[in-house]
């Protein structure tokens, strides 16, 4: 369960990211994000993920209160989630294999799981062809599932994505939602966006943010421009 | 190892300055520590020698040189006293001699005068007992090696002073271009770094590459470094043979036991290969943490 309490995130030259937002998401749910660029979706992904600390209000992640002084479990956390980044964080002087295994690796996989593990994340996201080309050789799509592919392995139980179709072409994000649709029920899934036609067709949980505020909560929604 | 050696491959001229610094620090500490173990052991080999021979003339009796024994005896600053009697004299003047038959025959045991070698209990009492013997009836000659040993002790005094200084100095040098260098590799893995933690990485995970790359060079240096002085000693070995003949053995102490330094000694090589392992090791490990810990702010 992920819950947000009164958060508010300023940053240092004064931007206010995030204002007083609240809500809970339980285990095994598909969250939208939506709101326009600078609403704080990211924000909310990258507090999530600890990237920094809110600057009030408590966040708390399977019962774990991660903005505490006490909390020094950041890489147990960590471990727990997959991001999939706006900006891929793909390593480009390593091949798709070694990019998933990465993933695997900081848990201590050994050889055999992490070929077994990632084989099958590449069937999922259709890249198995592909599993020793370079990033240079890879569309943005197939980019972009790599990404997917290397959040999803090593049994995280939460799954972010920030603008996970940003910059493709229709077919390829349909390609790329339908992969999410797979991992729907499994995993809790939180997906920050502004495409409206992939929320319209998703109905799922929708969280509404302007201007760091979140002004609509709507379980089975829409996102209306 | 295969990411070590990639990392190599990536910042070939920094990793090349990482082991030569290593190279040249446990080099120059090794030949310290061969050179000082050396000079202490001589040290302790010349207070082992006779520190003042009393030579007496031929015509001295026997219970003249015994009454100047005692005295020297209860002088209480003597720690032991050796007769050597005329023929005794000769004994070790034939043995010195053996292959000079000629200085054999102009020699006989009446020729040779009898001598007292007296250790004393310390080095100060040494001009005391000199001037005292000087005086003593029968005596013809005095000689006592006060001024060896005080260049010796000096030369000793210099060396490891000068050494603490330079191996600091060494270290400090070791220490800030191996961590420089750390940090510039870091600075080529940022991205990997930076992604390695947001993935839940452990520290320890993403210090491994760079401790087994610290650890790869401190061990490749201590080797390398060890050798060197090994083939450097036994190039110089019939120099030393012939420099140090009369002396057969010199030893140091050594974490409770005597440690044979001369001749050449198996177990006192291992143990310097083990200390310049160790020492290189450590001094690139810590390098390594120091730089890691600093960049990554754990």
């Amino acid at each position: 369960m992920i819950k947000f309490e009164n958060v508010s995130k300023k940053f240092p030259l004064g931007t206010l990211a995030l204002s007083e937002v609240s809500f809970e998401i339980e285990d095994k749910d598909f969250v939208f994000f939506v709101g326009p660029s600078g609403a704080g979706k990211t924000t909310i992904l990258k507090l999530i993920l600890h990237e920094f600390k809110p600057s009030n209000g408590t966040i708390l992640i399977n019962d774990f209160d991660v903005t505490s002084r006490e909390f020094y479990q950041l890489e147990m956390l960590r471990r727990n989630i997959g991001m999939i980044f706006q900006d891929f964080k793909i390593l480009f002087d390593k091949n798709v294999f070694e990019n998933i295994a990465l993933s695997l690796k900081v848990l201590s996989a050994n050889d055999d799981q992490i070929t077994k593990i990632v084989n099958q994340a590449l069937e999922l996201v259709g890249l198995t062809k592909k599993k020793l080309s370079f990033p240079v050789q890879l569309s943005a799509g197939e980019i972009q599932r790599v990404a997917i592919a290397r959040a999803i392995v090593g049994d995280r139980e939460i799954i972010l994505a920030d603008e996970p179709t940003g910059n493709l072409d229709p077919k390829t994000t349909w390609e790329i939602m339908k992969i999410f649709k797979k991992l729907e029920g499994k995993k809790t899934i939180l997906i920050a966006t502004h495409n409206i036609d992939i929320v319209n067709s998703f109905q799922k949980r929708v969280l509404v943010l302007k201007q760091g505020k979140l002004t609509k909560d709507q379980r089975k929604g829409g996102y209306e421009v | 190892m295969n990411e070590v050696l990639t990392s190599i491959r990536r910042a070939p001229y920094q990793s090349l300055a990482a082991f030569m610094i290593l190279f040249f620090t446990l080099f120059l500490s090794t030949i310290m520590f061969v050179s000082l173990s050396f000079f202490y052991s001589l040290l302790g080999y010349v207070e082992t020698r006779p520190q003042v021979i009393v030579y007496f003339q031929t015509a001295t009796e026997k219970n003249t040189i015994f009454k100047v024994r005692d005295k020297l005896m209860n002088s209480g600053k003597v720690e032991s006293i050796k007769y050597v009697s005329k023929d005794e004299a000769y004994l070790i003047y034939k043995e010195l001699n053996k292959d000079t038959p000629l200085l054999l025959e102009m020699v006989s045991s009446e020729n040779l005068p009898a001598s007292l070698e007296v250790f004393a209990k310390k080095p100060v009492y040494l001009s005391e007992l000199a001037e005292f013997l000087k005086k003593e009836p029968g005596v013809d000659e005095v000689n006592f090696q006060k001024d060896i040993l005080d260049r010796l002790l000096t030369l000793t005094n210099i060396l490891r002073k000068s050494t603490i200084a330079f191996f600091l100095f060494l270290i400090f040098v070791s220490i800030l271009v191996l961590a420089t260098t750390t940090l510039f590799k870091i600075a080529l893995k940022k991205d990997e770094i930076e992604l390695l933690r947001l993935l839940g990485a452990s520290k320890f995970y993403i210090q491994k590459p760079f401790l087994m790359e610290a650890t790869l060079f401190g061990a490749a240096a201590s080797f390398c470094s060890f050798f060197l002085i090994l083939t450097l000693v036994l190039t110089l070995k019939p120099f030393l043979e012939s420099y140090l003949k009369d002396i057969p053995r010199l030893t140091v102490s050594f974490l409770f036991t005597n440690l044979t330094v001369w001749p050449i000694n198996l177990i006192f090589l291992a143990i310097t290969l083990g200390l310049s392992l160790l020492f290189g090791l450590t001094l690139a490990i810590f390098s390594t943490l120091l730089a890691t810990q600093k960049y990554l702010k754990m």
